[in-house]
């Protein structure tokens, strides 16, 4: 009895069960996988392509570039003045793998999706699948710009390589091509996309036809410049198999190349910035701001959205809204010193007279007057103000001491009162040896926003980094000019950047190939570019020559004293020390071997066609 | 019951000891030391520059062990006994022999001179100190024939650490000059830092154009006073 009665239930509860599966079949078993995105899906959605895309810009590689604060601390443009845990960056030489890059990883994800879009976007128009092909392909090719710039000729890989489980690896070991062959691929490939990618010309978070003319204009330029500055060293530094190195032969061509392209995009929709009648305030504004027609193409970023923390890192230490940091980065004298008098004058500042006795100056920021309108965009120096608010940039007090000459003596708290009145040291220091206070007296003015609340974690700031702008292209147009020898041009090209940051027209009578590299140090601080302009000129290891007595070499900072020595003409006045912050312990040391990044035993370990670099 | 239990306890307790040791590896015995000589004579290197490199065959995966040196040329590595390539690199003040590997047996402690080629020597190097200047006597010779000269230089210092980087006063040579073989002189003279100290370290460093790295006599320790 009790077995029949649980067999029937057995045997209803089976019949519910197929009668209920049978009639639904269709929606249950068939779903749309709700957590799968197929590939049919995928290539063919045009809102799903384009995230996909967007994930590709995100990754995008930089060296000290997209607001790496550490980064820019590595230079002879600035110290770390953050916290201590990080003072290695004034402490360290650049290592054999410095700059080292090799990231195959996303050059796969870049093939793997053109040969998708090829195979299974069956639904998207030809002119959909021209656009993001192009995208796809400018991606790459900035990939393999840097690539080259680090490391030299790597190999070009330009399909998915995969394994056939033959037990043979070697169809999927790809020799490293020659330096000269990368460039000559990233040429080709821009040439051959910018006028599929004209279709985003409105854009400037998209590659768009100048985009692709900016890239080769710059590449064009790194390749022109190692041919003839690397064969001009004493010994060039070369590989056998051309994997580093450019025949000197090949310059001509480049630089001929990079100069169409520059000229082709200042022809194009692109002004210099200038809205606003203070220069040094549009200098600023330039970057800080996201109006005007000056940057070509930027990485964005978006409050609440996606943002970064430059401002927390770098703002100003007593207009500080959070309650850690600030004040990483210090740049240092030299840079201040590399941006000239508006009268032409070389930038040297006036602190000591002929005789090396003080110049005591009126005002804390006489010192700067009449310099070049940039260097208010791009430092805080004591006297000015950010965010509207005054800086308080004071190292210490100058006392005439019983030996003849002046004493300097700072506060042990920042923003004390001297004993006979008036400011000791300033609320923002700078301080010799101490953390999240300026070591050198500067702060970094450039990049850091200005927005309200943008230095706080909780808000943080939303201005874009400028991959490429106007003002680059000028510098590139004018190097590559001077260097064909079209004297004349280069001298317009490098006036008109000039004017826009104070210098009357005409400012450069006599062009030389100094003035050119100092115009591209003080126009383009910060932005990525200093590292790699002295490697393919190949002055990297007599600038950074790792030596101690060497000004440029070192981060020296400049501290502003007051003079209290009552009954004398210059009480109250002011005069700069020169220092070297006990913070910065390393001289900046460039190896030959720096030139070329040494490539990761583990790579050469994969793959034995890897020819080794240089000095590695 | 408990007796069971304590010595259940010591049984689990005495596998976690065995597991410890077994895990770990042993940390390398021998000692490689040894000098970069050239006709016999130590050759001086800066402080933190240079390198050797080792490599060892027989594994899947290879990596270099670098070698690092006293500034006398002295150089020491912890290794394992076995058998070793010693490669001496780029960017030093001899040739570079990246494929002309140096066989090395470590067994127990052992000594070695690597012999190698630089592409200039000082030889017969004297300092002397007249009054506020030190004058440096000393002769380069060429080694390497197809090598170019780029600077003949005399360092001043405050420490034993004296080079390229780290140094108090550096002079270069006349390089119109330098004749090899022929006695040269540098003379320095003293700054304000260094006039009033016991004693300072004079050195003399060449660089031929194909390297970044200089050439160092043996630092000298000269009295002022």
């Amino acid at each position: 009895m009790k077995l029949r009665f649980k067999l029937t239930y057995i045997g209803v509860a089976l019949l519910t069960l197929s009668s209920l599966s049978s009639c639904n079949h269709d929606d249950w078993f068939d779903r749309d996988s709700k957590s799968l995105i197929t590939d049919a899906q995928l290539w063919n959605d045009p809102k799903l392509l384009t995230s996909l895309v967007a994930n590709y810009y995100d990754r995008m590689p930089t060296l000290h570039g997209v607001f790496n604060t550490g980064g820019m601390t590595e230079l002879d443009d600035a110290m770390w003045s953050g916290h201590r845990d990080q003072n290695w960056r004034n402490d360290y030489q650049f290592g054999d793998d410095y700059g080292r890059y090799w990231d195959y990883g996303l050059i796969r994800d870049l093939n793997l999706s053109l040969e998708n879009i090829d195979q299974f976007s069956t639904q998207l128009s030809d002119a959909q699948r021209k656009q993001y092909k192009a995208e796809l392909r400018f991606i790459r090719a900035f990939v393999y710009f840097e690539l080259v710039k680090r490391m030299g000729g790597v190999p070009i890989v330009t399909t998915q390589l995969i394994y056939d489980f033959s037990g043979d690896p070697t169809p999927l070991q790809v020799a490293r091509a020659k330096e000269y062959e990368v460039y000559d691929f990233i040429y080709k490939e821009l040439e051959e996309i910018k006028e599929d990618l004209a279709v985003y010309n409105a854009s400037k978070t998209r590659a768009n036809k100048y985009t692709a003319l900016a890239l080769e204009s710059r590449a064009m330029l790194y390749a022109a410049s190692i041919a003839k500055y690397n064969n001009l060293m004493a010994s060039p530094i070369t590989t056998a198999g051309g994997e580093v190195g450019i025949p000197a032969n090949m310059a001509t061509g480049y630089y001929t190349k990079s100069l169409a392209a520059s000229k082709e995009i200042m022809n194009g929709p692109y002004a210099l910035y200038n809205e606003n009648a203070d220069k040094g305030a549009n200098f600023y504004d330039m970057l800080n701001k996201k109006t005007g027609a000056e940057v070509i193409f930027a990485k964005d970023f978006v409050t609440s959205l996606k943002v970064h923390r430059f401002a927390y890192d770098n703002i100003v230490r007593s207009l500080t809204e959070d309650n850690e940091s600030s004040s990483t980065i210090s740049p240092s004298l030299s840079l201040v010193e590399s941006f000239d008098y508006l009268d032409g004058s070389k930038g040297t500042l006036h602190d000591k007279n002929g005789a090396g006795n003080y110049v005591a100056y009126q005002n804390i920021n006489d010192i700067f007057a009449n310099k070049d309108a940039r260097l208010f965009g791009t430092v805080i120096y004591p006297g000015t103000s950010f965010r509207g608010r005054a800086v308080s940039i004071q190292a210490g007090v100058a006392t005439w001491g019983a030996n003849g000459a002046y004493q300097f003596t700072a506060a042990p708290q920042l923003g004390q009162n001297y004993a006979s009145g008036g400011l000791w040291t300033g609320f923002d220091g700078p301080l010799y040896d101490a953390q999240d206070v300026s070591n050198t007296g500067f702060y970094i003015r450039k990049f850091v926003s200005d927005a309200p609340a943008a230095s706080t974690r909780g808000t943080s700031a939303a201005n874009w980094w400028p991959w490429f702008r106007l003002g680059e292209i000028y510098l590139n147009a004018s190097e590559a000019a001077f260097e064909l020898g079209q004297t004349v041009d280069a001298r317009t090209y490098v006036n008109k950047l000039r004017e826009r940051a104070g210098f009357p027209a005409n400012s450069i009578s006599n062009l030389t190939m100094d003035i050119i590299r100092n115009e591209r140090r003080v126009e383009l601080a910060f932005e990525d570019h200093r590292y790699y302009d002295l490697k393919r000129w190949r002055i990297a290891h007599l600038v950074w020559d790792g030596s101690e007595n060497d000004p440029n070499a070192v981060v020296y900072g400049l501290y502003a004293y007051r003079v209290v020595r009552p009954g004398h003409a210059d009480d109250g006045k002011y005069i700069y020390e020169r220092v070297r912050p006990a913070r910065f312990r390393k001289a900046r040391f460039f190896r030959m071997a720096n030139y070329y990044a040494s490539i990761s035993q583990d790579v050469i370990n994969k793959n034995p066609k890897i020819v080794r670099n240089p000095f590695h | 019951m408990k007796i069971k239990f304590l010595s259940l306890l010591v049984a689990f307790a005495s596998l976690l000891v065995v597991g410890c040791e077994y895990d770990n590896f042993e940390a390398p015995k021998s000692t490689l030391s040894g000098r970069v000589v050239y006709e016999g004579k130590a050759i001086g290197v800066r402080n933190n520059g240079p390198q050797l490199e080792l490599w060892q065959d027989g594994y899947p995966l290879r990596s270099a062990i670098p070698v690092y040196f006293d500034q006398d040329g002295s150089f020491s590595v912890s290794l394992f006994d076995g058998e070793y390539k010693l490669v001496r690199k780029g960017d030093s003040p001899w040739l570079q022999q990246a494929t002309d590997t140096v066989l090395v047996q470590v067994k127990g402690n052992t000594t070695i001179d690597v012999p190698v080629t630089p592409y200039f020597t000082v030889t017969n190097e004297s300092f002397q100190k007249n009054n506020n200047s030190i004058s440096a006597n000393f002769t380069v010779n060429r080694i390497v024939g197809t090598a170019n000269l780029e600077f003949v230089r005399l360092y001043l210092g405050k420490s034993v650490l004296t080079d390229q980087v780290q140094r108090e006063l550096r002079v270069d040579a006349n390089l119109a000059n330098v004749a090899f073989g022929q006695p040269t002189r540098i003379v320095g003279e003293l700054p304000d830092n260094l006039k009033n100290l016991d004693y300072v370290f004079a050195r003399i460093g060449v660089k031929a154009t194909v390297s970044g790295e200089y050439y160092y006599t043996a630092v000298q320790k000269i009295a002022l006073k």
